[in-house]
């Protein structure tokens, strides 16, 4: 059952990324941005643009691109999407795969502590607030859930910095490291199994590089944490007061069970909905994380596609929309099975 | 003030034929806004920021004298980097400032390039205010018209419209708007229009499930029995039905449009300096903060934060008497 689950959410993930890719292609084309005049200025000889346009393949009709960055019936050297090769950064002219498999895993790091740790915060809250309704804690969780969902997090990031590395600093307190990347330069980095630093570093049984990294990656979670966390405790609290209206509880409360566990049971039922809400915000943090990668230097996936969009990278646009919308569907279809494993109602 | 949403029909009967006698679905707003601060504090920011851009876009449009901004948002003054008075001097200043007039000092303190912090806060909802209204807007009429002939007409063709939809709404949203402001060049209508088409699937969303749920209604066969022509069912009858969900959402949506439009100037994917825009203000004062200019950012942050909040605030409300 599992099985025919997984298959028919892969295919329907196919075509959804054959449909993104098709979009992007064409929706990068159609905006009036020139990326030859990008790369050789605006004073550039006729010649030499029509040089570069040739160079990138920008000389030939849309439809003939489109079969070379797919790579069937391609009239240009190297492979297509489809063996597996995004093709070069016109930047760097590194492969775009390699720069992403660097960049990805950073970003993935720093988004799966926050949302873990927002998850792990929300869970209590939404309990206590949802168990007493009208309670001072029912009011708190509820502002907050309404606050923390409607804030610009570079900003607070910014505040953080200021006040946790400026302030305390200037106060003489152990403070915050500057945001200025994962390491702090004279730490060694352990070598790259997963691109997770606190994991490869463990590995490698280099405890100075994960403290470091943990001291470094304490800010952008935090921050993350602090606007995550909103969205995830309204959600929870909402699911938690409707379960505990259901006639099961009722059931098992006239049954004479116990109190916590009844809300236990409860809370089961309630995780699953919130569940399906974090794997939207890894979706959403995967490509919107930017403004908190830029502030704390992080050099994540969100840093590489800003920073292709605005040279008019066309390529590694493309591989970045590509590969962040993988990881998000394959994300869903994980959350879909944890899903059913929390909740026995569902069935595949 | 009372707002009656839509046409009111006395008593219809549903698809079964069993009669429904429509509750009236009314709020008064003017009560809300006594009994809930929330919600009033909500509304009283959104008209104090809506009054800012107000003043600032008839100044510049119309050239009426309505600039309430103590120095021009886009000259630098030459005092670099001024930090704020001190909260303590605040009051003996403005009693200078207003009787006895004296040039006003830098409330706010001014940037590394000698910007008025205090004026280009101000000013800013002119360019912040003005790019959420319109983009909010414009995916709500585009969303809701998509939405409703999705809904009201189910076929292969509308059907297609649908996946297009969803494909958009499974877009990383950040990212699409990045790459539609940054290569149609960063005009404040480009921002508008990407943010427009960012938001619009929500809209053809809401629109649709309600639509679908109107038609199966009573009175839309009466309306259809009596001779109407499809399109007049649609737009007459259907229409004004389905549109609560849509207008609840907007409130929200414009908040989520600011925070979008100041993001996106964050990271350098915005409107140009040296505009009056909150997230552009952050984004120049934020190498500062690391030298303890703390005044350069901290402004601006706190106007999106109130004013996202304020209408999640309003969108929280209205949901909870209609949704």
């Amino acid at each position: 059952m599992l099985l025919r689950f997984v298959t028919r959410r892969l295919a329907v993930a196919i075509i959804q990324l054959i449909g993104i890719s098709l979009f992007v292609f064409f929706m990068i084309r159609i905006l009036p941005a020139d990326p030859v005049a990008r790369l050789v200025g605006l004073n550039a000889t006729k010649e030499a643009y029509d040089l570069a346009a040739h160079n990138l393949g920008l000389d030939q009709p849309w439809g003939q691109q489109l079969l070379n960055y797919l790579g069937i019936y391609s009239n240009r050297p190297g492979d297509g999407v489809l063996q597996g090769d995004l093709g070069d950064s016109w930047v760097t002219s590194a492969p775009i795969l390699e720069e992403l498999v660097r960049f990805l895993p950073i970003t993935l790091e720093f988004i799966t502590y926050a949302l873990l740790i927002a998850f792990l915060i929300a869970v209590p809250m939404a309990m206590a607030a949802a168990t007493k309704p009208g309670k001072t804690a029912d009011r708190v969780t509820f502002v907050w859930g309404l606050f923390a969902g409607a804030q610009p997090e570079f900003w607070w990031g910014l505040m953080f910095v200021f006040f946790f590395f400026f302030q305390f600093h200037e106060w003489g307190f152990p403070s915050a490291p500057a945001p200025l990347g994962r390491l702090n330069p004279m730490v060694s980095e352990p070598h790259t199994i997963t691109g997770f630093i606190l994991i490869d570093s463990l590995l490698a049984g280099n405890f100075r590089a994960f403290l470091d990294g943990a001291h470094h990656l304490m800010l952008p979670v935090f921050t993350l944490v602090f606007v995550v966390s909103g969205a995830i405790i309204k959600m929870l609290r909402q699911n938690m007061i409707r379960v505990l209206q259901s006639d099961y509880i009722l059931y098992a409360r006239s049954a004479g069970l116990p109190s916590r566990q009844v809300g236990f049971y409860a809370m089961r039922a309630a995780m699953a909905p919130a569940m399906t809400l974090v794997g939207i915000f890894y979706g959403f943090l995967l490509g919107g994380a930017v403004p908190i990668e830029l502030i704390y230097s992080l050099g994540g996936i969100g840093e590489y596609s800003i920073r292709s969009i605005l040279a008019f990278d066309y390529p590694a646009i493309q591989g970045t929309v590509l590969i962040i919308a993988m990881v998000s569907l394959l994300i869903y279809l994980v959350i879909d099975i944890l899903h059913a494993a929390i909740d026995p109602r569902v069935t595949f | 003030m009372t707002i009656t949403p839509g046409p009111q029909v006395a008593a219809t009967a549903d698809a079964s034929g069993v009669v429904v006698i429509p509750k009236r679905r009314r709020i008064d707003i003017w009560r809300k806004y006594k009994e809930e601060k929330l919600f009033a504090f909500g509304c009283t920011m959104v008209a104090i920021m809506l009054l800012l851009a107000l003043c600032e876009i008839l100044h510049l449009e119309l050239g009426l004298p309505t600039r309430i901004t103590p120095y021009d948002p886009n000259f630098a003054t030459g005092n670099v980097s001024v930090p704020p008075p001190p909260l303590a001097d605040w009051p003996g200043l403005l009693v200078d400032t207003i009787f006895n007039g004296a040039k006003p000092p830098h409330w706010f303190g001014t940037d590394n390039s000698g910007l008025d912090v205090f004026s280009r806060t101000i000013a800013a909802p002119r360019t912040d205010m003005t790019i959420a209204l319109v983009a909010a807007l414009v995916s709500m009429l585009l969303g809701t018209f998509v939405g409703l002939i999705c809904g009201f007409y189910r076929n292969i063709a509308t059907e297609v419209v649908m996946r297009i939809s969803d494909l958009l709404q499974s877009f990383p949203v950040f990212i699409t708007a990045m790459v539609l402001v940054a290569l149609s060049g960063r005009q404040v209508w480009n921002i508008v229009l990407a943010l427009a088409i960012v938001y619009a699937p929500i809209f053809v969303r809401l629109t649709r499930a309600e639509v679908m749920s109107q038609s199966v209604r009573g009175y839309v066969e009466s309306a259809r029995a009596v001779g109407n022509p499809e399109w007049k069912v649609a737009f007459r009858h259907v229409l004004p039905n389905s549109l609560i969900p849509s207008l609840i959402q907007v409130s929200s949506t414009i908040g989520f449009a600011i925070l979008l439009t100041s993001g996106l100037s964050f990271v350098g994917a915005g409107v140009r300096p040296p505009t009056p825009e909150w997230g552009l203000m952050i984004s120049l004062g934020a190498p500062q903060i690391i030298l303890g200019e703390w005044w350069q950012s901290i402004f601006p942050g706190v106007a999106i934060s109130l004013t996202v909040f304020s209408f999640a605030a309003v969108g929280h409300g209205l949901e909870e008497d209609y949704g």
